[in-house]
């Protein structure tokens, strides 16, 4: 087992693209050759080193062995965790744009909040915020078919809009409320807002939302199909969206 | 000026009867010449295996539809990313590339010279803005004139003169190369959302029929002497059983006669022509027949529109195939229709080898190459973007070498696909020499462009030359096919106009090739007919003014215009 | 001398059939434009010389142009992150420079689109665009539907040209040839010349158009007798009249594109056209502002395959509107210099945007006093393009003109002073690396 903890030297106003802060890239590593890892501030190529005070302790051959600890608020750090296949990353912090975009697996935890496009294009794994996420959870890059096709985000707090845009499978937990026109043009798996939304399930084809509180502005294009019960709670269910032939579940209180 | 030498070159030129002979190639101020002086730069091609520089006859390299495709397809834009350098701007895209990635890929495989398949004359000067931009490679394009107000208006009152007029204009405006047809009469049709639905069906509106219109284009063509035959994109394309509307589009031209040592048909993009069946439940290959009639008829060429499996973008001036692919393959969509003119439409898709429907498609393209007797006839192209992206064409070009390379792919696609097919039973592969006229002189020939200085190693021709890291002696290119797909993608020297333009498949140089385009002298009474019709159709239908329409010199910089002359 | 077939600097609409008199290198008088073109190419008071200041609340000096191009460089040269906006008001080949320019610092190139129609294009990333030229819509329309835009204010000769009144080769007749439908939250002018104006509840035109497209697919039955305030009949009637079109085509402004949904209304705006093309023939067109703001999109995609809103700190295009946006920057404080041309982000930015603008350097390159040359540190002027200078413009359909020249100036043009920028950061880059 390998800990490498992160702690900012300060707070960093112009984002930092930090796609080489992941389990799989620091694998092995000692705190200097961490340190020499590149990181962006716009244009301006930093080093790990110059904008984190860098620990290890313990060594890891494979990502899965590798735990990764942000102590500080990084909300200006994107992209971390970008494409990691195992291993845990916890940032005690807010956090910046893409964090996990393309993970394949391991653990995120976010004791904070999440800018936009957490859980970007998921494949596999799991994404805890404890806090409020911005807009496109599990969502995709802009023009490809499918955002999110595995794997698990939940948010504790609130989402804002597009939760789960073009998702094809995995599931995202939305404990608080979601923006507008979570699930839109869904192609699978399963979205579960536990607060209010509005307009959901616009354009879903396959997959299944379910909200538990209150839906403001439903889509007038959906089949009302009986009550329905999931875990012991009754919702109403509706199919739809109708307009793309869709067969999706949206499972209203 | 400039001097080089290639010495021991291994050189493949079929315009020029050359095959295989180990030889010294002399270049001199962008022209290959009989002798170098000692001063010259001397680069060793070690017995190495070199081509004129590649032409391709038919892509789609730039303008309104290409761009259409940038702005639809983000997703595609994130792929093929490369950085800036001191030399080079940054690449983008996979099936729409930027204008840079455009020019460098060409050259890197050893491409000199691509010609646009589908100007809109109204949108002509975009396609010239962006031609501008391409780096290295010699540029032209095809003008659309197959569904145009004053072509159909000229054919139904029976006035060639004033067609032949209009064409000339239509090319100067535009500043194009050649005559396009494009799904005949069917992009006027989809004005309303109708398509035509075969040779003999009358435009609405203009009661013509796509017959009169091939064969009058066909006919005005070559007494414009022009360098290129006509172009045509059949009707019907896209649906299943078009292989009788291509064969009877074929037999329209079968007596026009050619003064040029050319074909006086050329029929794009064939594998999208020769379907058979009648629906997508009994889909077919027809290459058979298709191939038949070129082993049988000498007047006409075609080109494969190979596919390629992956991501593709499709584009084309015929709009109600585009629509209709949309609708089936519930894909994002994009028409461009073009007032008076023509059609377009943009659907980006995927291929799936495990699709038997795109697996016929697959094999279609490469029966028409194989079946077909003379090497001359069939140009390798993929139809860019259609069938997939040109970057693709080196494995293409090993898949006509080996019919080995061609059972590994087989063994991949979906087993239906060969009882529909005749791909499995053929056993031609295509040698060196083959390759060099289908992807370079065969192409420059179809064009019009060999007296040009292209798609040769004659003396006087434009020193646009390949070196690829393959010793044809010690290379079995049936077996050996990943080595020679390596060597084909990334050209040992690119060279253009005899300067070095990408080594080892880097960018070493920049140079901004030329821009070839037609200007017919038509000096009868059809003119000023023409030019009455012409200036009506200005005042009460275009929305823009005539004094604003044609393409002005500023965006042909280099431009290189072949004269002729109607009689 | 009467200059004939002038281009109009106006609005999207580039009308190409103005006529200008010019006496002794002036323009006395502009025939066939809106008064909006006629004021823009007569003109008014000029930015005179280049200007500069540390302290943006303090006064201007006069400067030449070397001193201001050589100090612009610098400043970009040596920013991490600077802002290159605007990009409308010029011609394609100054466009082609900016990206050039922004390759060579690293920044960030966003035009005035971020803040109109940026979410047009958003939703043909979704959907595609299924369009055509001006001139099929006049030739062959008999439906047309203006949704969430007032041509009669902000395009002026649109109705006459192109949409409603022109008469076309099919629709001979002119208005009485077609059939006109607005959808607004308002009772617009253009709503008062149309034959059906249909309300809807702000916020709601995305609801609006699923109905719709559920009752184009014979799918009434879901839908409620309401939706965004309009009555669920008057939707069938709608839809019917669109669905019995030849030809229909929905022209559409801000009022769909900036309201809630913004993209996404976009999007279901194209699925329902694309829907409605097994019926009859249909097209959809963004109604764009600026003449040429539809040629900063064009140019960008095919230098660099993305509309808009291009990062290059890394080298490489990067596109993600959201995140790249000149707004997703300001509001961040990310800008660390921001770099303006043929637009005024001054005017259009919101407060907190205005405010980061307000604490980094400032480079104006416009021929005239806007709201950003109050934030400006430098300011450069140069020729009013389509007036002083020929180039490139693309109207709202994409179709591209050439811009004519009507009068001589000794101002240099957007791309001299972007030509002289680049060769300077060039040149600074060049030594510290």
């Amino acid at each position: 087992m390998q800990t490498i903890t992160l702690v900012p030297i300060e707070q960093f106003n112009i984002s930092i693209e930090g796609e080489t802060i992941s389990p799989d890239n620091f694998a092995g590593k000692s705190a200097d050759e961490i340190g020499a890892l590149v990181a962006y501030e716009g244009n301006f190529p930093r080093l790990l080193s110059e904008l984190f005070d860098i620990k290890v302790d313990g060594n890891a051959d494979a990502a899965d062995d590798v735990k990764i600890e942000i102590n500080g608020n990084v909300p200006r750090v994107k992209r971390i965790g970008e494409g990691m296949t195992g291993g845990r990353i916890l940032i005690n912090g807010d956090v910046d744009m893409r964090c996990g975009a393309k993970m394949k697996g391991g653990i995120i935890t976010i004791n904070g909040n999440a800018d936009s496009w957490v859980g970007q294009e998921m494949r596999g794994g799991e994404i805890n915020v404890q806090g409020n996420a911005a807009f496109y959870v599990g969502a995709g890059y802009r023009g490809e078919p499918c955002g999110m096709r595995g794997g698990k985000i939940t948010v504790f707090g609130n989402a804002n809009d597009f939760v789960g845009e073009h998702m094809c499978g995995g599931e995202i937990v939305i404990k608080g409320n979601a923006g507008i026109m979570p699930g839109l043009s869904n192609k699978g798996g399963k979205i579960v807002i536990e607060g209010n939304t509005t307009m959901p399930g616009s354009e879903m084809t396959k997959g299944t939302i379910i909200v538990k509180g209150e839906v403001e502005d439903m889509m007038p294009v959906y089949q009302r199909e009986g009550i329905e019960a999931v875990d012991g709670v009754e919702f109403t269910k509706y199919v739809g969206d109708v307009v793309v032939d869709g067969k999706g579940e949206l499972l209203v209180k | 000026m400039s001097e080089m030498l290639i010495k021991n070159a291994t050189v493949y030129d079929p315009i020029n009867g050359v095959n295989g002979d180990l030889m010294d190639i002399a270049v001199k101020d962008g022209k290959i010449v009989d002798s170098a002086s000692g001063s010259a730069q001397v680069i060793d091609a070690g017995g190495r295996l070199v081509y004129p520089g590649g032409v391709d006859a038919h892509t789609h390299i730039a303008g309104s539809k290409v761009n259409v495709g940038r702005i639809m397809r983000p997703e595609d834009s994130r792929l093929g990313l490369k950085p800036k350098t001191k030399l080079t701007r940054p690449y983008t895209g996979y099936t729409v590339p930027n204008v840079y990635a455009m020019g460098y890929r060409y050259a890197e495989m050893g491409y000199t010279t691509a010609f646009e398949a589908a100007i809109p004359i109204l949108k002509a000067r975009h396609t010239h803005e962006e031609f501008e931009e391409i780096p290295i490679i010699d540029k032209g394009g095809l003008t659309l004139f197959g569904s145009n107000w004053m072509v159909m208006d000229a054919i139904r009152e029976n006035d060639q003169e004033r067609l032949a007029a209009y064409v000339a204009w239509g090319l100067l405006a535009s500043r194009g190369w050649g005559v396009k047809v494009v799904n005949p009469g069917g992009g006027e049709a989809w004005g309303f959302g109708k398509n035509v639905s075969g040779l003999d069906d009358p435009v609405p509106n203009f009661e013509v029929t796509p017959r009169q219109i091939i064969r009058n284009l066909a006919e005005v063509n070559e007494k414009m002497d022009l360098p290129h035959s006509i172009h045509l994109h059949c009707n019907n394309l896209g649906k299943p059983g078009n292989y009788e509307t291509t064969l009877a589009s074929f037999d329209i031209c079968k007596d026009i006669k050619s003064k040029r040592d050319r074909q006086s048909l050329h029929v794009t993009h064939v594998q999208f022509n020769a379907w058979g069946g009648n629906h997508w439940g009994d889909f077919e290959s027809k290459s058979e027949p298709i191939a038949d009639y070129l082993n049988q008829n000498d007047f006409l060429t075609i080109d494969m529109g190979q596919l390629v499996f992956g991501s593709a973008t499709t584009m084309t001036a015929d709009g109600p195939v585009q629509y209709a692919n949309a609708r089936l393959l519930k894909a994002r969509w994009s028409n461009g229709d073009v007032e008076l003119e023509d059609a377009s439409g943009v659907t980006p898709l995927e291929y799936h080898p495990q699709s038997y429907i795109h697996g016929i498609m697959w094999a279609i393209g490469l029966e028409l190459a194989l079946l077909t007797k003379d090497p001359w006839q069939v140009l390798m192209t993929t139809d860019h973007p259609n069938g997939g992206p040109y970057v693709n064409y080196p494995m293409v070009m090993t898949m006509l070498m080996s019919q080995k390379r061609r059972e590994q792919e087989m063994s991949k696609i979906a087993e239906k696909t060969f009882d529909r097919t005749c791909i499995a039973g053929i056993d031609r592969e295509l040698d060196w020499y083959d390759i060099a006229i289908k992807t370079r002189a065969a192409h420059a020939k179809v064009l019009g462009i060999v007296e040009h200085g292209k798609g040769h190693l004659g003396v006087g021709a434009d020193a646009d030359i390949a070196i690829y890291d393959i010793k044809p002696d010690e290379t079995d290119a049936t077996v050996e096919f990943d080595k020679v797909e390596a060597a084909f993608r990334r050209s040992a020297y690119t060279i253009k106009a005899g300067e070095v333009v990408a080594r080892d498949g880097e960018i070493t140089a920049v140079p901004m090739g030329r821009t070839y385009w037609v200007k017919t002298k038509v000096d009868n009474g059809g003119y000023d007919r023409m030019m009455d019709d012409l200036k009506m159709k200005f005042k009460n239908y275009y929305s823009v003014n005539m004094a604003n329409y044609m393409v002005q010199d500023e965006y042909v910089e280099r431009p290189y215009v072949v004269e002729t002359e109607y009689k | 001398m009467i200059i004939k077939d002038v281009l109009c600097p106006f609005c999207g609409c580039l009308c190409d059939d103005l006529a200008v008199e010019v006496e002794d290198n002036k323009v006395v008088d502009v025939k066939h434009a809106c008064k909006i073109g006629a004021s823009k190419i007569k003109g008014h008071d000029r930015i005179k010389a280049p200007m500069m200041r540390d302290d943006k609340n303090g006064e201007f000096r006069e400067v030449s142009y070397d001193e201001a191009i050589n100090e612009s460089a610098k400043i970009l040269a040596n920013s991490k992150r600077p802002l290159l906006y605007g990009w409308a008001s010029g011609v394609c080949e100054m466009m082609k420079k900016g990206v050039l320019l922004n390759e060579e610092v690293g920044g960030i190139i966003d035009n005035t689109a971020s803040v109109c129609h940026g979410p047009s294009a958003l939703g043909v990333h979704e959907k595609g665009l299924p369009t055509g030229t001006l001139g099929q819509f006049s030739n062959r329309a008999d439906v047309v539907v203006f949704w969430g835009c007032n041509p009669v204010q902000a395009h002026p000769r649109h109705m006459s040209r192109y949409s409603v009144f022109a008469k076309g080769f099919f629709a001979n007749k002119g208005r009485r040839s077609r059939k006109v439908v607005v959808f607004d939250v308002r009772k617009t002018d253009t709503a008062n010349l149309a034959d059906d104006y249909i309300q809807v509840n702000p916020g709601e035109d995305y609801m609006v158009l699923s109905a719709l497209r559920a009752i184009v697919a014979d799918k009434a039955d879901v839908v409620p007798e309401t939706v965004g305030g309009v009555p669920k009949e008057k939707l069938v009637e709608v839809a019917e009249v669109m669905k019995g079109a030849k030809f229909g085509i929905v022209y559409f402004g801000m009022g769909l594109t900036q309201s809630r949904g913004k993209y996404k209304n976009i999007d279901n705006a194209v699925s329902l056209i694309t829907e409605l093309n097994a019926h009859g023939k249909h097209s959809i067109i963004p109604m764009r502002g600026h003449y040429n703001v539809t040629g900063f999109g064009q140019v960008c995609a095919w230098e660099t395959g993305f509309v808009n809103a291009v990062d290059m700190s890394r080298g490489i295009p990067y596109y993600n509107p959201g995140e790249t946006c000149s707004n997703d920057l300001l509001m961040r404080e990310e800008i660390d210099a921001a770099f303006v041309i043929a637009g005024d982000a001054g005017a259009h930015f919101p407060a907190q945007s205005i405010a980061r603008m307000g604490k980094v350097p400032v480079i104006q390159v416009d021929p005239f006093h806007n709201p950003t040359t109050e934030m400006a540190n430098i300011v450069i002027p140069t020729k009013v393009s389509g007036v002083e200078l020929e180039g490139t413009a693309y109207r709202m359909d994409a179709v591209s003109l050439r811009m004519r020249k009507l009068v001589d100036v000794d101002f240099p043009s957007d791309e001299e002073v972007l030509d002289k920028i680049i060769a300077k950061v060039r040149e600074i880059k060049g030594a510290s690396s």
